[in-house]
């Protein structure tokens, strides 16, 4: 192919092209692009790796699927599509998360570039470790609506993904969520949990029931509450939400009125929350808005439309319906996962949110809207993926020439970002590495701030999973070869539950973690924090790092179940190819939207257009 | 301008344009949806800017192409088949294009420009044209601005690659977001109680033709300041145009030595007309200006398919009026010339 072909490439080039061996991670908008940049250039060897399947909302730009393939492997169907382009090429296709035991580092030591085209942050920052560990240059791709980012990362010479801390998603307090809600978007983080309560996994730290722990509410909330309430819903605290719903069957009408009834009613009794705040107004399943007037002439897509209270509630009873069903029909113990394209699971949420919405006087949403926020979908566009990876095969091309030309190719274009199609530059390009850095740096080293009385070794175990983003983690104590912590099954998990004080750690000490797979290790010590109700890293810089943000209050004891520390759990996956920064254009709000004057660059100045 | 459509969405529309109709609006969708768009050129670049096209979803899409499929096609167009060798390019290119998206209706047309009457570009709602040579691209230009209907045209030559607009005069609208402070109770600290709202402006572009832009005059005070600060492309833009004039061809990967020793003394003297600084166009380049390089056709292909997309949608400012990509800096930018 072209590089076969003399004379469009320099010759040197051409070989390196030829002799080159490339992974591609994701199949996805941009996954699929530079596929086809990659496979037409010519380039002869490409491995591609995702463990997505093909969805009709991924064919408005993952233009190597059809209609026909929904529901197929994304890697296996884009290896035959770019086939068709290029019968040359030699594609391996693994249907496969690049987590994973099979993609070590020897695995990853075999190609030239690693190019990564994935859609969240756990997946970047393992295959930046890899490629940090085995030494190979990766490519980090991502869009976001109109914008989109390309950077080379090189060990040793450039930033890694790692470097700068990534704003934490957001997370928001458990008392607002279970008791103040004041913005829709709480309302849905609300229905989402109910809907893991009623038939997904189970999670203590989703608990959807008046928070009576509420600091604000302090004090006199339980008893008058309770006084009050007697044991007309069936203690409203004591039992589990799921249990209580199977017990009445799942009945829609007799679930509405404990959730959306009694639990408004216990609310109020709450009466500190209500000094400054509207209350709530509890609602009853048979005088519901909108019960008598029919729907609005409406013009849009339907799920445009915003239902009536009372289309809740029978959306709600309906979806209650369909989702116990689906569960029963499971083998025991096990669960529904909640999905924004599956329908039942997106009615339940929407009519959910909005029930609970108008209960706490807060504006109502469309399905289409509340899908949005629930999924967290960031939008994306073919055009947007296309230039992006035009970009990154460009960038590709540049490091093979930089095997046998050190050009200025390196220093003067590291990164270059797309905002509206309008590609530009930063002034600064090459962006050493941050000698802090707990990944790259020659002795990686992080602080964690915890509670050692309160922490246990499990909860230590997720704070390596999820703030340092190991995938299985040891750990030592540092000078003694103390085994703390072992990936190995089995070996430590009697100590689960004891403290880390238990256990023997105190303030001041350090853990030498490390993750095999990952061929990472970092020095952790550990910082007594008498205040903190779960655990922290703390770097050098100032700056946040990507730690979570508590979520629920403590409710030491008058739940029934104790605060268990560790991260929120409000999060998803984004859907997208996104998650990234975007580093241009010093906008205020690095959203998807484009800037609002188009600037240019040229060589060192920074001009005005238009 | 597009007809506003008023037929809704159908079922199928929303689940398989929900991810950019939660970018850009139902309303854009349905213009789009009413949009007719002719491509001229289907090589690389073409193809390109077909595949996003027709995935955005207007109504029709015609491919005009007078050429025949060449091997050298294969290594950045990706609608012909390897086995079409020979045959028309956009017909060729028919059976993909309509894979990508059926809802879309695709048809090719295998004159030549030279042999189309005005009034036959004046059907579309917006013409892009690529590989066509200065004065084609002029005249088409005009016939589309006599009748007040948008122009694009662009070109890639190895991993260079230009694009400019005439939308003539541009009406869309705009949406900013705004910050609004939203205090629902006293207990909301400052920075939970703002809430963002996005209002939509409506706003308006004058574009100039073509000949405009490549006809300035680098004499004046404002064009010779844009010279001490200024990006090459421009003039590599020029000195390609006049190679395909002159030689009624592009640079020839398999001349590579003979061509880019023309390309030099061309950019020599266009150097020595304008006055430009010496050294201002670096013989780097003119290197790498052979072929189509995939990559720099997604970019162009990406750029110039997203104007479509703003042009047809009225939404969104649309890029006024050329952008170039430089591939020694591997770096892209939008400038302003001719108005």
């Amino acid at each position: 192919m072209v590089a076969r072909v003399a004379g469009v490439f320099e010759e040197k080039l051409t070989e390196a092209i030829a002799n080159s061996k490339i992974l591609v991670v994701g199949a996805g908008g941009i996954g699929c692009e530079i596929l086809k940049n990659l496979v037409l250039t010519g380039f002869p060897n490409i491995e591609i790796i995702d463990l997505d399947t093909i969805d009709v909302s991924n064919l408005n730009r993952q233009f190597l699927f059809h209609k026909e393939h929904v529901g197929k492997s994304k890697a296996q169907v884009a290896k035959d599509s770019a086939l068709s382009f290029n019968p040359n090429v030699n594609i391996v296709a693994h249907h496969d998360s690049v987590i994973s035991n099979d993609y070590g580092v020897s695995y990853f030591k075999q190609f030239q570039i690693v190019m990564n085209a994935l859609d969240n942050r756990v997946a970047r920052n393992h295959v930046n470790r890899m490629c940090l560990a085995a030494n190979v240059p990766l490519i980090e791709t991502g869009t976001a609506g109109y914008a989109g980012q390309v950077e080379l990362i090189k060990k040793g010479l450039t930033q890694c993904y790692e470097c700068q801390p990534k704003a934490p998603q957001k997370t928001f307090p458990g008392c607002t969520i279970r008791n103040t809600p004041s913005e829709p978007i709480h309302c849905i983080v609300w229905a989402k949990h109910l809907f893991n309560q009623l038939f997904g996994e189970e999670d203590p730290d989703q608990d959807v029931s008046p928070d009576t722990a509420d600091p604000e509410a302090a004090g006199e909330a339980g008893a008058s509450a309770l006084s009050s309430e007697g044991n007309t819903a069936g203690n409203v605290e004591r039992k589990s939400t799921r249990a209580w719903a199977a017990e009445t069957n799942y009945e829609p009408e007799k679930l509405f009125s404990k959730l959306f009834g009694d639990d408004i009613r216990y609310l109020l009794s709450m009466e500190n929350l209500w000094k400054k705040r509207r209350p709530p107004t509890p609602l009853v399943w048979d005088n519901l808005p909108g019960k008598d007037n029919p729907p609005a002439q409406h013009s849009g897509l339907p799920d445009q439309r915003v239902w009536s209270v009372h289309e809740c509630a029978q959306v709600f009873a309906a979806s209650c319906d369909a989702l116990q069903k689906d569960l029963k029909s499971r083998p025991d113990g096990d669960h529904l996962v909640w999905d924004k394209d599956e329908k039942s699971a997106m009615d339940f949420v929407t009519a959910c949110a909005n029930i609970r919405a108008h209960i706490f006087n807060i504006p109502l949403k469309s399905r289409f809207e509340i899908k949005s926020m629930a999924g967290n979908i960031i939008p994306a566009i073919a055009t947007a993926n296309a230039i992006v990876a035009g970009l990154a095969v460009l960038r590709a091309q540049a490091v093979l020439r930089e095997t046998y030309r050190p050009a200025p190719v390196f220093t003067c274009a590291l990164r270059s970002t797309i905002a509206d199609s309008c590609l530009s530059r930063r002034r600064v390009t090459l962006t050493p590495p941050n000698p802090k850095c707990y990944v790259c740096a020659p002795k990686p080293e992080v602080g964690l701030a915890c509670n050692l009385k309160q922490l246990t070794l499990k909860d230590l175990t997720s704070a390596f999973k999820e703030g340092l983003n190991m995938q299985a983690p040891d750990a030592t104590v540092e000078g003694k070869g103390l085994v703390v912590l072992s990936s190995e099954p089995g070996e430590t998990d009697h100590n689960n539950d004891k403290t880390l004080e238990e256990i023997g750690l105190n303030d001041g000490c350090a853990l030498l973690v490390d993750d095999f797979l990952q061929n990472y290790e970092v020095r952790v010590r550990l910082q007594q924090e008498d205040e903190e109700k779960s655990w922290r890293l703390v770097t050098d810089t100032d700056a946040p790092m990507p730690a979570p943000k508590e979520e629920e209050k403590p409710a030491n004891g008058s739940n029934g179940s104790d605060p268990k520390p560790g991260p929120s759990t409000s999060r998803t996956r984004e859907d997208s190819d996104s998650d990234m920064e975007i580093i241009e254009e010093d906008d205020d709000e690095p959203a998807v939207k484009p800037p609002k004057r188009r600037r240019t660059e040229m060589s060192d100045e920074i001009v005005n257009l238009c | 301008m597009v007809e506003n459509n008023d037929i809704e969405l159908s079922e199928a529309e929303a689940e398989q344009y929900d991810r950019q109709i939660r970018l850009w609006g139902l309303e854009s969708q349905k213009r789009l949806r009413a949009s007719k768009v002719l491509i001229i050129g289907i090589a690389g670049l073409g193809a390109e800017i077909a595949k996003n096209v027709i995935l955005s979803g207007v109504k029709s899409v015609c491919l005009l192409d007078n050429e025949k499929l060449k091997e050298i096609d294969l290594y950045s167009q990706f609608l012909a088949p390897p086995d079409k060798i020979g045959e028309n390019r956009a017909e060729a290119s028919l059976t993909r294009a309509r894979a990508l998206n059926p809802m879309v209706e695709i048809t090719a047309e295998t004159k030549s420009v030279d042999d189309l009457p005005d009034s036959y570009f004046t059907e579309y709602d917006i013409v892009c044209a690529t590989g066509l040579k200065q004065e084609q691209l002029e005249r088409i230009n005009n016939a589309c601005r006599d009748s007040n209907k948008k122009f694009l045209c662009g070109d890639v030559w190895g991993m260079y690659g230009y694009m400019f607009a005439d939308l003539v005069d541009h009406e869309y609208s705009e949406e900013i977001v705004q910050h609004k402070a939203v205090k629902r109770s006293s207990d909301e600290t400052e920075k939970n109680a703002r809430e963002t709202v996005s209002i939509t402006v409506k706003r308006r572009a004058i574009y100039v033709p073509l000949q405009n832009a490549l006809s300035v005059d680098w004499m004046k005070p404002e064009y010779r300041s844009r010279l001490r600060r200024g990006d090459p492309s421009y003039f590599v833009m020029k000195i390609l145009l006049r190679f395909k004039d002159e030689y009624n061809r592009n640079p020839d990967p398999a001349k590579r030595k003979e061509d880019t020793k023309i390309l030099l003394r061309m950019r020599d003297e266009l150097v020595k007309e304008l006055s430009l600084p010496a050294g201002f166009i670096v013989d780097e380049l003119l290197l790498d200006v052979f072929g189509t390089v995939s990559g720099a056709a997604a970019v162009i292909g990406g750029v110039i398919g997203q104007e479509v997309v703003k042009a047809v949608s009225q939404r969104e400012p649309p890029h006024n009026n050329m952008f170039f990509f430089n591939p020694v800096k591997c770096v892209g930018f939008v400038e302003l010339y001719g108005q």
